[in-house]
């Protein structure tokens, strides 16, 4: 029965009647971001007035706002005083508060006795649960669990729990290989390490004897003969201080030091002839079904076989296991009794694939689509939903998977596109594209999941307000590509078909059919750019526009985000781009097309960086982009690219309002680092300088000459070139400056040098910078107004330079060793590619590492992706914090871009405020939700459409125990995000009596800023770039279920999908009153600690990025705490 | 190498006037714009000296060294002999002790304490990826008696490296600490070589005193992003020694062989290629004893306008003949700061 919550309203009417004149200045100092000097406001009133209940609860509140810890010990002295005052109700409605908050803190018997408070009150049943005491069946496994977690390449704090589950991933991932010799599998070395541990084990626990401890008792002891043989080791030196324990078996040594065996204790033991002991019990962790499922029956009188060695031994019951473990234990039990072992084992490959969504609530399998669908799925598996385990042992084996990787993909999604793709007849229709005729192989293949592009599409599949689909230019424009274009040609079947299309859902059949291609997917690939286009414009794309981009997707695809940046880039522009897109890419002269091409990337990337950042007003972005191309359209020589570049360089400058930097107006160099550190009207200069600081000393680094030098030089040789008398000392001093760059001599051998044939266009590029003498060039010129222009055209390559360097630095990860460390890699910048490929217009890709003989790794191809090809730079210079941890490919360059592309100069202290309080309230609904099961049945509703069933499932076990902080551990910040967005705007949260003050808080702050604070605007601000998912680089929150990692692009879209970060960072600023502008340095700070900690065990291993966010933010909060710690000690 | 002075006059005092100048790089035109100086604050130089057979020379004097920076005469500040205490050197040559107590220093190294320039501080870099599994526990061991031979007053740091770096144990007096973080190591996967050592001397860069770097590795980087002569280029500005043993054929991968002798040869340090448990032992044994017989000086540069590479020469006054060879690195270029 739910239970109105009455605690809301008593502290808005204590709040409002007894401190009514302060919280509107308590309010002011909020939104000033003055959360300090409203914390002492508070706190003093509550401290001068230690009887006053409105002081004290409007502390209590306050506190509570801002996920103050101490707000509970405010809370019970406002329990205390209303207590005395027989204030019932206020009481009533304070104890479930705090009951709440106990619950989050972890502390279960406080929440009782607040909540027993509150019974005895109002005469409510709300109670938490008891902890279930589940008892599963077991197995030993020797030893300690950390030395088997090390071997068997697990996080240390694997919990017995988790260890086999974790144990069948590694073995699927990495136990198997095939074999040189013949079609079987064999063993890798990772899983050979794993039985060698296993059996040194089993010798070490033989010795360990019934205590379970190896104990040797003396250096002399024949024990320690006998651990020192086992161990691989011996002495050499006789006992006391010149013993040292060597080697003796490499193999056995090995395993003893990868095992993490305290070899140097027992050495230390040994030198001081003191007793050695170590622990060695074994570890007994939980089986699921027990072990005698995995066995298989057994014949009568023989032994058991054993459990660990049949596991390793086969793959596929470690898939089996695997695909088990992602699910709850009422689909788990259910399918497991509707199948045979042998059946499941068959097709463990779908089940671990496409069986996490899988979900069967009182027999019944829970369907994509509900009851709408329910007839079409009883038709396609051919059984009825109703039989909830036989639907899904039907499923796994339907057309080699095709079948069970649609309902998956169906399965993630939500709202009115799930409903579009389950309507019967469609999703029947759309089916039997994907299935095709043969529907061998199966999408289920090792490693990675081959279902990416079905994935993409039904996630991303936009619907117009008629409700149909969003055909980008219309259906004409996609009949056309697949019936004529050379690229559809594959398959002859659609191209016939495509003729007589009519509906949108003819296109998005011929999309599904595509689907089940191995071959590079490129209309579908092309149909979701174009669709992401579409979806960031005030106007859709005219169908002329479509089809060129349709057309020359396969060249200039890479550059379709640009067209992202803003929503008023006209038809025209875009079209204009391309024309100078492929203008420059007809120059012959290869330098001058790499210069060309560099001159005009870097400007159109900071036209991007000034659209995106609103430092440039967006009336103003498509005029400025438009003359900005134009200009190196009709670009012959490098006089007129210097000054295309120079122009467009002005032109950029210029469409910034005043105002927004500080610089002098003649002043270029100056001017463009004020723009690209941001707001120059931030308040906080620290950060702001922090940032330019950080700017300029990459520029320094990489020898860059400034535009100052670059413009004034030119504009001398110009004046001398008209006539005028030239300014030889100023001449002297500009060429000087260019001459004192120094550029690093490559220090290879010329038999060195020939051995390498890369970046052949780069590495001349260079040396002409090495060896140009301007002065001399000057000097030779004179008067010669023709030889002087030409020796302007000198500087385009040195312009070329300086703008990249703009952009790298820009993007450059904090750190940025690459970019310190070697002082030619702006320069090494290789447009061109090498020699017989063409990179100009694609993607931006990291090349030449682990080359010794290379001038070290450089960037390849054009800027469109350089924010990730620098963090991929960058990536593994960052220092995991655990031994066996390494930095996670594909993952760690998408974070740290989420983390440097989005700026927060403009964010207000309100909007951080909002954010936190969202967070805040999601986790206070779950803590309700441990006693108030009627708010349990919405909460994990909502919590379920980004959670898996099993985690749902998971979550809802441990409400019902109680236990929320462990409940709380297992949600995402970017869920309970959504779950506070959900519940602040339903109805029952909105009325009075059941409110939550930080629900009341969330929606008087919307009202308040209606502009600055609503989802639109929050989530531009707080969201995160997504390059590859959303084909853009604006942030943006698109609540998404965390994607599983995919065939071609790892763990790339799981990372674009991950949403967590900047939420939780932007909670915790809130919580430690850090200013908003100081994010723009915290931020990136908090994410290269993020990943330095994340321990992960396998490439879906979002659970490790959570477990370390969290870590980070306890580190921040302990820090802060110091510091306000000695500030107050300081203050004494 | 290039240390701030903070705190080290706390011991030093009256040594030596601070001679920190700044050259600005860029005219300051309105006062707000930041300026990038050259900033040279003490350079510390070690070298070992041999005669014809390759035998050190030991016991040499303050005043049998001169030190010249492009041809710049410079003035020692202090000066050391193996891992014995530094004595400061007068005007006039002569010596003084800095430290009361010859015995070896303890607890945590800072900057601002009087044993900060005694011994050497090693930073071994070990190779744990999959091209050392086989050798992976010989190397431990080798390593491990490398560490318990090093004199009392060394600290040892320990780091691993594969595709990532590993601090295994931070810089530290306790040698036993040491052998603790290289027991801990695991195997890991890529080669990432010069990424670990450009890591390892940006730490060791912020250390006082004198630094050296062992790396001991096969050589066959596969996955570092910086080259090989960038880094040995941060090395020598930084005054660190780089000591590289490979497990290599030194004609197995000719470019990568290069690439490390390179490395050694300009920061002062050694290159060893050994296959062999045995190999390794006696590199590390040389290693070991170029560490106890090398000499350490400091000084302040004198003016010098040169804002690229300075040349270091280091003469033998008492070897007019140049019979005896000094082995250090050949220079360093200042350091541009904001």
């Amino acid at each position: 029965m739910r239970i109105p919550r009455v605690h809301s309203l008593f502290v808005f009417v204590l709040v409002s009647a007894a401190f009514g004149q302060n919280s509107g200045s308590i309010r002011k100092l909020e939104t000033a971001g003055d959360i300090a000097g409203a914390r002492a406001t508070l706190a003093r009133a509550a401290e001068e007035r230690p009887n006053d209940t409105a002081a004290l609860a409007a502390y209590a509140a306050f506190l509570e706002r801002y996920g103050d810890p101490a707000s509970r010990q405010m809370d019970n002295r406002l329990l205390s005083l209303l207590r005395q005052r027989n204030d019932l109700a206020g009481a009533a409605s304070v104890a479930r508060r705090l009951a709440a908050l106990d619950l989050e803190a972890g502390d279960q018997a406080a929440a009782s006795r607040d909540l027993e408070a509150y019974r005895a009150i109002t005469g409510s049943n709300l109670k938490l649960g008891s902890p279930a005491s589940e008892t599963r069946p077991t197995i030993a496994i020797p030893g300690p669990l950390r030395s088997f977690a090390r071997m068997a390449a697990m996080p240390p704090e694997t919990s017995p729990g988790e260890v086999l589950s974790a144990l069948a991933r590694n073995v699927v991932t990495n136990g198997y290989q095939a074999s040189h010799s013949n079609d079987e599998l064999e063993q890798t070395e990772y899983l050979k390490l794993v039985h060698r541990y296993i059996s040194q084990a089993r010798e070490l626990q033989e010795l360990a004897g019934d205590k379970k401890v190896i104990e040797v008792p003396n250096c002399e002891s024949p024990k320690g003969a006998d651990l020192l043989r086992i161990l691989g080791f011996r002495m050499r030196g006789g006992c006391g201080s010149d013993v040292i324990l060597e080697t003796v078996n490499a193999t056995r040594a090995f395993i003893t030091t990868d095992s993490g065996f305290p070899v140097n204790e027992l050495e230390q033991a040994m030198r001081t002839n003191r007793p050695f002991s170590y622990d060695f019990h074994p570890t007994l962790v939980p089986v699921l079904f027990g072990p005698e499922y995995w066995l298989g029956p057994q014949e009568k009188g023989k032994a058991m076989p054993d459990f660990l060695e049949t596991f390793l031994g086969d793959p596929a019951i470690c898939r089996l296991y695997l695909g088990f473990s992602k699910l709850d234990s009422e689909t788990a039990d259910a399918l497991r009794k509707a199948s045979t072992f042998s059946r499941l084992r068959a097709y463990s490959h779908v089940l671990d694939f496409f069986g996490g969504m899988f979900e069967v609530r009182q027999g019944k399998a829970v369907v994509p689509g509900g009851q709408t669908s329910k007839g079409a799925w009883a038709d396609l598996v051919g059984v009825s939903p109703d039989q909830g385990g036989a639907f899904f042992d039907k499923l796994l084996p339907k057309d080699d998977g095709w079948l069970a990787s649609l309902y998956d993909a169906l399965a993630r999604i939500n709202g009115p596109v799930r409903d579009y793709l389950t309507d019967p007849a469609r999703m029947k229709r759309f089916y039997s594209a994907i299935r095709g005729r043969i529907t061998s192989p199966g999408p289920a293949r090792p490693v990675f999941r081959s279902n990416t592009d079905m994935m993409l599409l039904t996630t991303r599949l936009r619907l117009d307000p008629n409700g149909k689909p969003h055909i980008p230019g219309g259906i004409e424009v996609w009949k056309t590509l697949f019936s004529n274009s050379p690229q559809a040609k594959t398959d002859l079947k659609l191209q016939k078909l495509a003729i007589s299309w009519k509906e949108p859902d003819d296109v998005i059949e011929a999309l599904f059919a595509l689907c089940r291609k191995a071959a590079e997917n490129e209309p579908l690939k092309v149909f979701m750019a174009l669709s992401d286009l579409d979806r960031n414009r005030a106007q859709p794309l005219d169908a002329a526009t479509v089809t060129r981009l349709v057309r020359a997707y396969r060249t200039y695809g890479s550059q379709y985000a640009i067209f992202s940046e803003s929503r008023d880039l006209s038809n025209q522009s875009i079209g204009q781009y391309l024309d100078t897109a492929e203008a420059i890419s007809r120059l012959r002269d290869v330098e001058f097309r790499s210069d060309t091409a560099g001159v005009f990337d870097s400007l159109v990337g900071l036209w991007q960086i000034l659209v995106r950042q609103q430092s440039m007003p967006a009336a103003k972005a498509d005029p400025v982009f438009s003359t900005l191309i134009a200009s190196f359209a009709q670009v012959r020589n490098d006089r007129e690219l210097f000054d295309a570049g120079r122009s467009g360089l002005k032109l950029l400058v210029s469409a910034v309002p005043k105002g927004q930097s500080a610089a002098k107006e003649n002043d270029p160099q100056e001017q463009l680092v004020d723009l690209l550190a941001g707001a120059a009207s931030s308040e906080d200069t620290e950060a702001r300088d922090q940032v330019e600081q950080e700017i300029l000393r990459i520029l320094e680094a990489q020898r860059i000459i400034s535009l100052d030098t670059l413009f004034q030089l030119a504009d001398q040789l110009d004046g001398v070139a008209r006539g005028e008398k030239p300014n030889n000392a100023l001449i002297a001093r500009l060429t000087g400056r260019i001459s004192e760059i120094q550029l690093p001599r490559q220090a290879l051998s010329s038999a060195e040098k020939t051995s390498v044939a890369f970046g052949y266009w780069v590495d001349k590029h260079i040396e002409d910078q090495r060896r140009l003498n301007l002065r001399a060039v000057v000097e030779k010129a004179g008067n010669d107004a023709e030889k002087l222009k030409d020796v302007r055209g000198l500087l385009a390559p040195l312009l070329r330079d300086t703008l990249v360097a703009y952009n790298y630095a820009y993007y450059a990860p904090p750190g940025s060793q690459v970019l310190y460390t070697n002082s030619v890699f702006v320069r090494s910048h290789d447009f061109i590619g090498a020699q017989g490929g063409n990179h100009l217009w694609r993607s931006t890709e990291v090349l030449g590492s682990g080359w010794p003989s290379s001038a070290g790794g450089r960037l390849v191809g054009s800027l469109s992706t350089l924010p990730y090809a620098l963090a991929e730079a960058e990536q593994n210079f960052l220092i995991p914090a655990q031994t066996q941890a390494l930095i996670w490919t594909d993952l760690v360059p998408q974070m740290i871009l989420s983390a440097k592309i989005p700026r927060w100069w403009n964010v207000t202290p309100s909007q951080v405020h909002w954010v936190g309080l969202h967070i805040r309230y999601g986790r206070e609904l779950l803590a309700e939700s441990a006693f108030d099961a009627g708010l349990r049945t919405p909460v994990l509703a909502d919590l379920s459409e980004l959670a898996s069933p099993a985690r749902t499932r998971e979550v809802q076990h441990l409400l019902e125990q109680g236990d929320v902080k462990e409940a709380i551990d297992r949600v995402t910040p970017a869920e309970l995000f959504l779950l506070g967005r959900k519940m602040a705007s339903t109805q029952e949260a909105q009325s009075a009596g059941s409110a939550s003050p930080l629900a009341a808080e969330i929606r008087q702050l919307a009202e308040e800023f209606p502009k600055q604070i609503n989802y639109e605007v929050i989530s531009r601000t707080f969201g995160t770039p997504k390059p590859t998912l959303a084909n853009s680089y604006e942030p943006e929150l698109m609540n998404l279920r965390t994607f599983p990692t995919l065939m071609g692009y790892s763990s790339r879209i799981m990372a674009e999908s991950w949403e967590s970060n900047t939420l939780y960072w932007a909670a915790l600023a809130d919580e430690l009153a850090i200013r908003p502008a100081e994010l723009n340095v915290r931020i990136p700070e908090w994410t290269g600690q993020l990943v330095e900690h994340i321990f992960a065990s396998h490439l879906e291993d979002w659970p490790a990025v959570l477990k370390s966010l969290r870590l980070v933010g306890e580190d921040a909060r302990a820090k802060s705490r110091a510091a306000v710690a000695t500030d107050q000690k300081a203050a004494l | 190498m290039i240390v701030s002075r903070r705190g080290f006059f706390g011991w030093a005092a009256g040594s030596a006037l601070p001679l920190t100048f700044s050259n600005t790089l860029r005219a300051q035109e309105d006062g707000r714009r930041p300026v990038f100086k050259v900033k040279v604050d003490m350079v510390v130089l070690s070298f070992t000296v041999t005669d014809s057979r390759n035998h050190y020379i030991n016991g040499l004097k303050p005043v049998d060294f001169r030190i010249y920076e492009d041809g710049i005469l410079q003035k020692l500040n202090t000066f050391a002999e193996g891992a014995k205490a530094p004595v400061e050197v007068a005007e006039d040559g002569k010596t003084r002790p800095l430290l009361e107590t010859e015995e070896a220093p303890t607890g945590p190294l800072a900057l601002d304490r009087p044993d900060a320039f005694t011994g050497t501080n090693v930073f071994i870099l070990f190779d744990t990826s999959n091209f050392m599994y086989r050798g992976f526990v010989y190397a431990e061991d080798a390593i491990a008696d490398f560490v318990r031979g090093l004199d009392r007053a060394d600290s040892v740091a320990m780091y691993t490296f594969s595709r990532n770096l590993s601090r295994g144990a931070l810089l530290t007096r306790d040698h036993n600490d040491a052998i603790n973080g290289l027991r801990r190591s695991v195997a890991g996967d890529d080669t990432a070589l010069y990424n670990a050592l450009l890591l390892t001397l940006r730490d060791a860069a912020k250390v006082p005193g004198r630094k050296v770097v062992i790396v001991f590795s096969n050589g066959p980087d596969n996955a570092s992003m910086v080259a090989p002569d960038d880094v040995r280029a941060v090395a020598e500005d930084e005054g660190i020694a780089i000591y590289t043993i490979s497990t290599n054929e030194v004609n197995k991968d000719a470019i990568s062989s290069s690439a490390l002798r390179r490395i050694a040869q300009r920061t002062g340090g050694k290159a060893y290629w050994a296959r062999t448990w045995q190999k390794q032992v006696e590199a590390f044994e040389s290693i070991r004893e170029d560490l106890g017989n090398s000499y350490t000086i400091t000084y302040y540069p004198a003016p010098n306008p040169n804002e690229g590479f300075r040349k270091i020469a280091v003469e033998i006054v008492s070897d007019p003949g140049k019979k005896l060879r000094v082995h250090t690195r050949p220079g360093y270029r200042p350091t541009r700061t904001l």
